[in-house]
């Protein structure tokens, strides 16, 4: 819901950036949305791509969105397990069959609890 | 042509690129503000709860059920957010605690800067005298007000009977984020077909220690579960 204010405090400090760098154009930067971060990543790319073309300085920034797949600890028998995420909207199928395999695949009981995967992250940016 | 810019030279030229390594994240500024937040309200002698859940769960009428068991023996000062209006702020000074009511104007959430305004709001009605136990509560919203730390010491989320069992795994990053879970409005459970159990199984799924509490602030029932929980965290 707030991915738009977001996204406009990601152009803030890109201008910031910018300025310090002495640079003219931003033209590519990474970010990490992590699975867990509440944090809907077409949101967030639509309203950067919106937001982006009120300066010259960003109008021609890619942004590239890094998501890692969400790491669950089993609470049965406390292994840790790495389960593909699910994009909304994506693999509609196995959400509509309510067959979402979130299952522990070393016991197979579905007691997984998540573990970090919160972060919003800023890691690169390149510009010129 | 170059691919780069377009310009009509032959050879690709090497464009001046400079490649910033940042790491950090994007709530930086946000999580700055709650930590300086969190100091200032300890050197206020308080500790802050953060109270989230969804529109009409119950927040306010918990406050003012909780005033009234705790405002002889404890200092307490409350925060409002809502998008609109005065009246949960009017609610709880009615209750002769002040409170100090932030508008947010469209904003679904409370963010560190803007409770920081609210403290010192705060700390103005204290004239000197600080206080014990902070409420700060949250926009009625049950999925983005957990993206912000306000800089609190514990937060609450609330489920109230109504709204449905299935709401921890529909919301997960709320419930993950939670110290307690209070299930609120307890005396409607015989009108809903809403499942302890059920809510309590995905709350700990989410989060496996976390303390949940049942209580009715129409009858009181479990009131006092809440009121020790408080009263514990006040000791430490
Ligand atoms: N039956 C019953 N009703 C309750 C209880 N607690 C609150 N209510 C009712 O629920 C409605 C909403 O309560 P509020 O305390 O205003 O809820 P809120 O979470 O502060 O609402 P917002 O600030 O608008 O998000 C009111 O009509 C309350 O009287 C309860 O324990 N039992
Ligand atoms: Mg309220
Ligand atoms: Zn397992």
């Amino acid at each position: 819901m707030h991915e738009l204010s977001l996204a406009q405090s990601l152009l803030d400090q890109l201008v910031t950036l910018a300025r310090e760098h002495q640079a003219e154009h931003v033209t590519r930067i990474s970010v990490t949305i992590g699975p867990f971060s509440g944090i809907v990543r077409d949101s967030f790319e639509f309203g950067f791509n919106i937001l982006k073309d009120a300066q010259p300085l960003t109008k021609d920034a890619v942004l590239v969105v890094e998501t890692p797949d969400p790491v669950y600890t089993c609470l049965d028998c406390n292994k840790v397990s790495v389960i593909p995420f699910v994009q909304p909207g994506e693999a509609t199928e196995m959400n509509l069959g309510g067959g979402y395999p979130k299952k522990c695949p070393w016991c197979c009981q579905n007691r997984l609890s998540p573990k970090g995967g919160t972060e919003l992250i800023l890691n690169q940016v390149e510009m010129e | 042509m170059c691919d780069t810019c377009g310009c009509q030279l032959h050879e690709h030229h090497q464009h001046d690129t400079k490649v910033v390594e940042v790491n950090k994240s994007l709530l930086e500024a946000n999580q700055k503000q709650a930590h300086s937040n969190r100091h200032h309200i300890e050197k206020m002698g308080a500790l802050a709860i953060n109270m989230i859940s969804s529109p009409g769960s119950g927040k306010t009428t918990l406050l003012e059920r909780t005033i009234e068991a705790l405002k002889d023996t404890v200092k307490i000062g409350v925060i409002e957010g809502d998008i609109e209006t005065e009246r949960d702020a009017d609610r709880i000074r009615a209750k002769g605690i002040p409170a100090v009511q932030l508008t947010t104007g469209g904003a679904c959430h409370l963010d560190a800067p803007m409770v920081h305004g609210g403290l010192h709001v705060l700390e103005h009605f204290a004239k000197g005298e600080g206080f014990d136990l902070i409420f700060i509560e949250n926009v009625g919203n049950l999925v983005c007000p957990s993206t912000f730390d306000l800089g609190e010491h514990r937060r609450v989320i609330l489920l109230s009977v109504p709204e449905g069992s299935d709401k921890p795994a529909k919301y997960p990053s709320t419930f993950r984020g939670a110290d307690l879970v209070l299930i609120t409005k307890m005396d409607l459970l015989p009108h809903f077909d809403f499942s302890v159990e059920e809510a309590e199984i995905e709350t700990h799924t989410l989060k496996p220690d976390v303390p949940i509490i049942e209580l009715s602030s129409t009858t009181g029932d479990g009131f006092e579960q809440w009121i020790d929980y408080l009263k514990e965290m006040l000791k430490k």
